[in-house]
């Protein structure tokens, strides 16, 4: 008989299953099956407003640089072709994807993408934006490479 | 976009919505179709490896997920064998654990009964009793295969874990023959 041990402590590994990628395409096609285009917003809402609570809070205290730097983090981490923009203006924050890392993955397994699945990153957005001063912009999918220009501005003053 | 590191709050949030918005089976439901339709990997590591591809999958993922963990495994030339895990702390489980601003699925830990045994189940693999204790993030399960698969399906997993227990010690796996 062969025998094998692994002992293997959290800190011994990144945390990095893009795998997962896949798993939140398919909750996605499984929404839209079941429950409609609704259904996916709903969710996808739903997810927002608690996932990213936190998020929301440091953007109100901080500005736009709160998702500056979570987005920095996040695609420092899972790699893609991704560009981070400000200018002058404090009240803008634009990323530009060429190649999206979670795109990548789900066509390199060979899953077919699910429908609408771009709103995991436009219906979230609006959603963070809710009831703050800056809107989200989405535009240019791509759901071949998961390429999209993603805009962060303020909200037109009332009149 | 939601990062893979994001993931496992999306997924314990999407329960806590597939229950509000109808019931718990459909929270079922929903497991029922990731075993169906999100486990290729594991299938087609089964499919040709028996056991041993068990072990290969869970070692990538776990080591990907930067779970703590001791994994065992024990194989017969044949393919029958058995493997032992012990969870010391669940890198999903664990992970919603150490959030305070939302609450983790009350029955989270619920998905792996459902997802994996069918699978398994399936090959001829069957999944000892589990012991959970969600609140610590652990939990400890053993699956054994007594039925040898078929001889070719045999042979590869052997042979995968021979190469297994020559690459051992740079992996840092501790490894014998007996």
């Amino acid at each position: 008989m062969l025998h094998l041990r692994m002992d293997r402590r959290a800190s011994d590994n990144v945390y990095l299953h893009k795998d997962f990628h896949n798993a939140l395409n398919l909750a996605i096609q499984y929404l839209s099956d079941n429950f409609g285009e609704e259904g996916v917003k709903d969710y996808l809402r739903f997810f927002a407003r608690n996932y990213y609570s936190i998020l929301k809070a440091d953007l109100m205290q901080r500005g736009l640089i709160a998702l500056e730097e979570h987005y920095r983090k996040i695609y420092d981490l899972e790699g893609g072709d991704v560009t981070i923009e400000r200018t002058e203006d404090p009240d803008e924050l634009t990323i530009t994807v060429r190649v999206c890392p979670a795109v990548e993955h789900i066509r390199k397994l060979g899953t077919p993408l699910a429908p609408n699945y771009e709103w995991t990153t436009s219906v979230v957005h609006e959603t963070i934006c809710e009831d703050t001063p800056w809107r989200a912009e989405f535009s240019n999918w791509d759901p071949q490479t998961g390429a999209s220009i993603q805009r962060f501005v303020r909200k037109e003053a009332k009149k | 976009m939601i990062s893979c590191t994001e993931f496992i709050p999306s997924y314990s949030l999407l329960f806590t919505w597939l229950e509000e918005k109808v019931d718990y089976d459909e929270v079922v439901r929903y497991w029922e179709y990731i075993s169906g339709s999100g486990l290729k990997k594991l299938e087609a590591a089964i499919k040709e490896k028996g056991l041993f591809g068990c072990w290969e999958y869970w070692k990538h993922t776990l080591n990907e997920e930067a779970a703590d963990f001791v994994r065992e495994m024990h194989l017969n030339e044949d393919g029958t064998g058995y493997m032992i895990s012990h969870m010391r702390y669940c890198p999903s489980m664990g992970r919603l654990l150490e959030f305070d601003h939302f609450a983790p699925y009350h029955a989270y830990c619920e998905h792996c009964n459902v997802l994996y045994p069918p699978l398994l189940e399936k090959y001829g693999i069957r999944e000892g009793p589990r012991k959970l204790n969600a609140q610590r993030a652990t939990c400890a399960s053993s699956r054994r295969m007594d039925e040898p698969p078929a001889p070719e399906i045999a042979a590869a997993g052997w042979q995968a874990a021979l190469k297994e227990l020559e690459n051992a010690e740079a992996e840092g796996i501790t490894a014998w023959i007996d």
